[in-house]
């Protein structure tokens, strides 16, 4: 092991946002030449730790120390200097600009005399490196909106790597490739730590991450765990370290074969949304939690809002038992339909208002008290009941949702759908962003919602979370339904993933 | 592979093709039409060269306002700016008595401290730029107005030569070649493009946003100082007026703009915006020509722009628009 | 020690809350006195002349108040006044009380056309409002070319302090209650702090946004009624400038301008008298129209920097 050279130091690195603790104290070392997976659950730091380490998060208490010296960078261009870029899961290219000038944002003056872009010359170089990284089909003078995410991915991967950078990130962004695209970022990858540099790899896929890392280190709730050599450990292994020994238990819902009644209480038929989903056909029982898996483009978030009524465009029928068409949301919250979504901050809650507010706008008129007249007491009392019910971590219910941690955000959509007594309930990525504790209150909850008869839907990225709650797993790909798994236990994961790729 | 590169570029070529194709068409209906209507009277080519000349006026501040829209912002203060502008370049070139040079300098300068000041406060007061501008537009109406003392300033006839050809052509082509330039040949070009795509990211690059937002509306508010010098010496005369009198003159470089935000996507947003002036100007004489009443005039200048704005806006389904 | 920052935010929060609430109206008070002070005495001598600026610009800036609330602008206002005024004087020479529902009428419909052009084609408020501002001021100038366009003679009788104290107060109070005490104001709040999340909740945003602008449009035009009554017949310049002043009185009682959950109906009412002696106070001093306007543009921007409802990470365009 004398061979292996520290090149870069993570010291007592601790960030809050907010309340919300993102990480404490985490500290370990990356070495030279390794593929080093960082793996947690959401929500557990990985990328609050690569956002700081590449400039996109301000660090505030502790230290990288990058080849002895100390970095502190404080945007992307810096940490690029410092020899740090990042490839993010998200579009990171920029519409409006061509391959070349996305390429070399940032660091354009070298091909800059006098004020005047040399624009053939970074062109040239720009072609030059594509050429290198075999990517001629896509080419420098080219708008980059002309090419799809994949070949702007690839765009991605020359701009972060062809200064050869000591460090490299790589978050999250294999999910959002095919098996081509997987592939090719592979190869870089590789070659990076075969010219010595270190690769952050952030990965779900653990299959990936064992086949391709050297080291990995575990983070939980914002806690490093431990980093272990990938030839010690398998599957079973990591996600031990990952959830932590004192969920197990009751974590999900214990039961395993239970009936679930015949009675229908929704059904979608032959619904398309352009572009989306594809003539999908599904019935939801009374009492039954009915999840939906698939990767994150699959058209599976699309179902929970094609049942709300938020849909554009929809084709084909929502249907609930006694006949009424579900066509919009006001219908669809009438008729006891509840919908959390998956992009919180803008279509579940309403950030800049209060709880209370939060809390009875669909049920505001139930709490009506003379025609169209509201009681402030009346409200106050209901969101007062309905937040406490499910504990939200607050001050009252006047203050604003903003001020809220993740999961409390969660839990004052849920305890706004709990008041408004909804029978159908549709969570799409629940857990998302959300600590253990509060996930655990959150299947809990599911939980004593099916044995009182109300039926749920789950949309979830999250596969072990859909095999530890649902009676029945839909699984999509490409806008369609491509398989159906129903509850046992001895459903894993790698059954879902069959169906998803 | 070597397809798809082919293809890619063919595709661009036809993309800059369409562009053009779709302005000519433009231009030549919107002839059409009022020739059609009123043959004798108007659409000659001298007819069309003097609608041209008088398009240019437009074209140039629109050409730097470009830059502000482009980042998603916008500008109230634009008459407010060209009015100041104008009447502080007329003042130095006649009762300072610099000439050329006062009204060259003396509008552009202004021109680019109104833009200043715009950018300054719409930075550091991190209010929406269209309410900052209306601010300013106030105070920089009442500034022109007291500096002109309430009366007309005149710019005599011998300082005059940015009224006719080849004076206004000149200026016309020098600003449309500035913006060029920048536009494509610097960084500022690039992260203005950058900034109008995503802010977020663009910060995250390390561009620093403000500082670009800031410079955008300097270019713009001196562009509009160019403006200002062929408004006065193509009319001969300005009146500072109050009471936001001076929005009627954000309209006609705001229409331009739109022209160039649609046209973006073919890769020839400022020949775009010339073009549209133009088209624009053809539309307005033929309305003289048929003898509408000057004060249609702002009915038609008013309607053009919400058609212009709505054939151009894309309706993105489940948008939020404020 | 995450406990103590949310507790200073919090009470942070309130102190913006109670800032936002007292400065308009301290302003007020303290503007009141000054200006009472320096014209000796003749501020509360010509108060009555004072306030009759005030009807038509509190009136149609609680309409403006409404569309501001869910994040939206409108700049038409004074060209709907004008329109609706026309329509007034002409159908007045018919009958006065069908001279008020043609009026109301006339400004609902520029306002069905702002809110077409702002719901359905999906542009932007203050664009379209541009648009149709100077679209309708064209019409003005069009129909009162040769002469202003005088009303039914009988009109100016109706005149009268009683009358448009009576009716300003009906229209202010009826418009209150709704948005104190019915999930009007709650869903105009809650379409303002978010609209997405608003519209998951059940409301329906779209047609909620343009019934606003048409409801907004007919306060107006009811608005319209008390000037025409006050000055008799409209000239071209009729409720020119109207849009810029609702606008500063809003932002002077201390609204928002981004709307949402910390409006309050006070901001109209206090906004407008704010306005309305800074503005006749300066005048009565002897200060040139193009000072006070200067003087307006800066207290504008002063105060719409103090109650800007921001966050430190938000996009501001």
């Amino acid at each position: 092991m004398s061979e292996k050279e520290v090149r870069l130091q993570v010291r007592n690195v601790s960030k809050n946002f907010g309340i919300t603790k993102a990480l404490q104290d985490v500290s370990f070392d990356l070495y030279k030449g390794e593929i080093h997976a960082l793996i947690g659950e959401n929500g557990s730091g990985k990328s609050t730790l690569t956002n700081m380490l590449t400039g996109i998060y301000t660090l505030e208490t502790g230290k990288f120390i990058l080849d002895g010296k100390e970095v502190h960078p404080k945007n992307q261009v810096e940490a690029n200097n410092e020899g740090i870029s990042i490839i993010v899961q998200e579009q990171g290219t920029l519409d409006g600009l061509t391959v070349a000038e996305n390429i070399f944002l940032g660091h354009e003056d070298r091909f800059i005399k006098g004020g005047i872009r040399n624009t053939r010359a970074m062109n040239q170089e720009a072609d030059k490196l594509l050429k290198e990284y075999g990517f001629d089909k896509i080419k420098a003078n080219v708008m980059v909106d002309e090419y799809n995410f994949e070949d702007r991915k690839l765009v991605e991967i020359v701009k972060a790597t062809y200064f050869k950078p000591k460090v490299i990130v790589i978050d999250e962004t294999t999910t959002a490739l095919s098996q081509e695209g997987r592939e090719e970022l592979y190869k870089h990858m590789k070659r990076i730590r075969d010219y010595g540099g270190t690769v952050i790899f952030i990965s779900h896929d653990l299959d990936e991450v064992l086949s391709l890392s050297n080291t990995i280190t575990v983070l939980r709730d914002g806690i490093y765990i431990d980093t272990v050599d990938s030839k010690d450990i398998d599957v079973d292994g990591l996600k031990k370290l990952m959830v932590g020994r004192e969920v197990s238990g009751n974590y999900y819902r214990a039961d395993y074969g239970e009936k679930v009644s015949d009675e229908v209480v929704l059904s979608m038929k032959n619904v398309s949304v352009p572009g989306l989903i594809k003539n999908i056909n599904l019935d939801l029982h009374k009492g039954e939690i009915l999840g939906i898996g698939g990767l994150s483009e699959s058209g599976m978030h699309e179902i929970g809002k094609a049942i709300f009524g938020a849909s554009f465009d929809r084709t084909g029928e929502v249907v609930l038992e006694d006949g009424t068409k579900i066509n919009d949301i006001p219908t669809a919250i009438k008729h006891s339909i509840a919908y959390t979504s998956k992009d919180r901050d803008n279509e579940s809650i309403i950030l800049n208002q209060s709880i209370e507010d939060n809390i009875v706008l669909p049920s505001l008129n139930e709490l009506a008290v003379a025609g169209p007249f509201q009681s402030d007491r009346k409200k106050k009392n209901f969101a007062d009941k309905y937040a406490k019910e499910i504990s939200v971590k607050m001050v009252n219910t006047k203050q604003f949702v903003s001020q809220l941690s993740g999961g409390n955000k969660q839990k004052v959509v849920l305890a706004r759908w709990i008041g408004k007594d909804s029978d159908i309930v549709i969570l799409d990525s629940p857990t998302r962003g959300i600590d253990i504790k509060v996930k655990q209150d959150i299947y809990q909850l599911m939980d004593s919602m099916r044995k009182s008869g109300k039926s749920i839907l789950m949309i979830s990225e999250e596969l072990m979370e859909l095999i530890g709650m649902c009676d029945r797993i839909l699984i999509m790909k490409d806008g369609e339904i491509n398989g159906e798994l129903q509850r046992s236990p001895e459903l894993n994961e790698n059954a879902l993933i069959e169906k998803m790729v | 592979m070597g397809t798809s590169i082919a293809a890619s570029g063919k595709k661009k070529m036809s993309g800059f093709a369409k562009g053009y194709l779709i302005l000519l068409i433009l231009v030549v209906v919107s002839w059409a039409v009022f020739k059609v209507i009123t043959p004798h009277n108007f659409g000659s080519p001298a007819n069309l060269l003097q609608y041209f000349q008088a398009s240019l006026i437009a074209a140039t501040g629109a050409v730097g306002f470009y830059f502000v829209m482009v980042m998603g912002m916008f500008d109230f203060s634009i008459g407010a700016n060209i009015m100041l502008s104008a009447i502080v370049g007329c003042k130095l070139a006649v009762t300072f008595h610099m000439g050329y040079a006062g009204l060259i300098i003396g509008s552009i300068v202004m021109g680019a401290v109104v833009g200043l000041i715009n950018g300054v406060l719409y930075v550091k007061l991190h209010i929406p730029s269209m309410i900052v501008t209306t601010g300013v537009a106030l105070v920089a109406e009442s500034v022109a107005n007291y500096i002109a003392g309430g009366v007309e300033q005149t710019l005599p006839a011998g300082l005059r030569a940015f009224g006719k050809v080849p004076g206004d052509i000149i200026l016309a082509l020098v600003a449309f070649a500035i913006a060029y330039v920048i536009l494509n040949y610097t960084k500022v070009g690039t992260y203005t493009y950058a900034i109008g795509s995503n802010e977020a990211v663009a910060k995250n690059m390390g561009i620093n946003v403000n500082f670009y937002k800031v410079l955008a509306f300097v270019i713009s508010g001196a562009f509009f100082g160019m403006m200002a010098i062929l408004t006065i010496s193509y009319g001969s005369s300005m009146v500072a007026v109050t009471g936001m009198g001076s929005m009627s003159r954000n309209f006609i470089p705001t229409m331009g703009c739109f022209f160039g935000l649609a046209f973006k996507k073919y890769g020839m947003p400022l020949p775009s915006i010339i073009i549209g002036e133009f088209v624009i100007n053809i539309i307005f004489y033929g309305f003289i020509a048929l003898g509408a009443p000057t004060a249609i005039q702002d009915v038609i200048t008013g309607f053009a722009l919400l058609i212009i704005i709505t054939l151009t806006t894309k309706v993105n389904k489940g948008e939020i628009v404020k | 020690m995450a406990n103590t920052t949310t507790q200073k935010k919090t009470k942070q929060a309130g102190m913006n809350s109670t800032l936002r609430t007292l400065l308009p109206v301290i302003g007020l008070v303290v503007i009141f006195i000054v200006f009472n002070t320096l014209t000796s005495g003749g501020m509360v001598s010509s108060l009555p002349l004072v306030i009759t600026q005030v009807y038509p610009i509190i009136i149609s800036a609680m309409g403006v108040f409404f569309i501001m609330t869910m994040g939206g602008l409108d700049f038409s206002q004074g060209s709907i006044l004008g329109i609706a005024s026309i329509v007034i004087c002409a159908v007045s020479k018919v009958s006065i009380p069908l001279s008020i529902v043609c009026g109301i009428l006339s400004g609902a419909a520029i306002g069905a056309i702002n809110g077409f052009f702002y719901v359905n084609r999906k542009i932007k408020s203050f664009i379209v409002t541009i648009c149709t501002m100077f679209l309708f001021r064209g019409f003005i100038k069009y129909l009162t070319t040769n002469s202003p366009v005088a009303g039914n003679a009988s009109l100016i009788y109706l005149d009268s302090t009683g009358l448009k104290v009576t009716l300003t107060v009906i229209v202010l109070l009826v418009g209150f209650i709704f948005f104190r005490f019915t999930r009007f104001g709650t869903d105009l709040k809650a379409i303002g702090a978010g609209e997405k999340a608003a519209k998951f909740a059940g409301i329906r945003t779209d047609r909620m946004k343009f019934w606003i602008y048409v409801l907004s449009g007919a306060i107006t035009g009811f608005a319209a009624f008390l000037s025409v009554i006050h000055i008799g017949s409209v000239t071209a310049s009729g409720g020119n400038q109207l849009e810029t002043q609702i606008l500063i009185a809003l932002v002077l009682g201390g609204m928002p301008i981004s709307g949402g959950a910390k409006v309050n109906f006070l901001n109209i009412i206090v906004g407008s008298l704010l306005y309305v002696i800074l503005s006749s106070g300066l005048n009565m001093m002897g200060v040139t129209p193009q000072m006070n306007q200067m003087i307006q543009g800066i207290i504008f921007l002063i105060f719409v920097f103090i109650f800007a409802d921001r966050d430190a990470n938000e996009v501001v365009k």
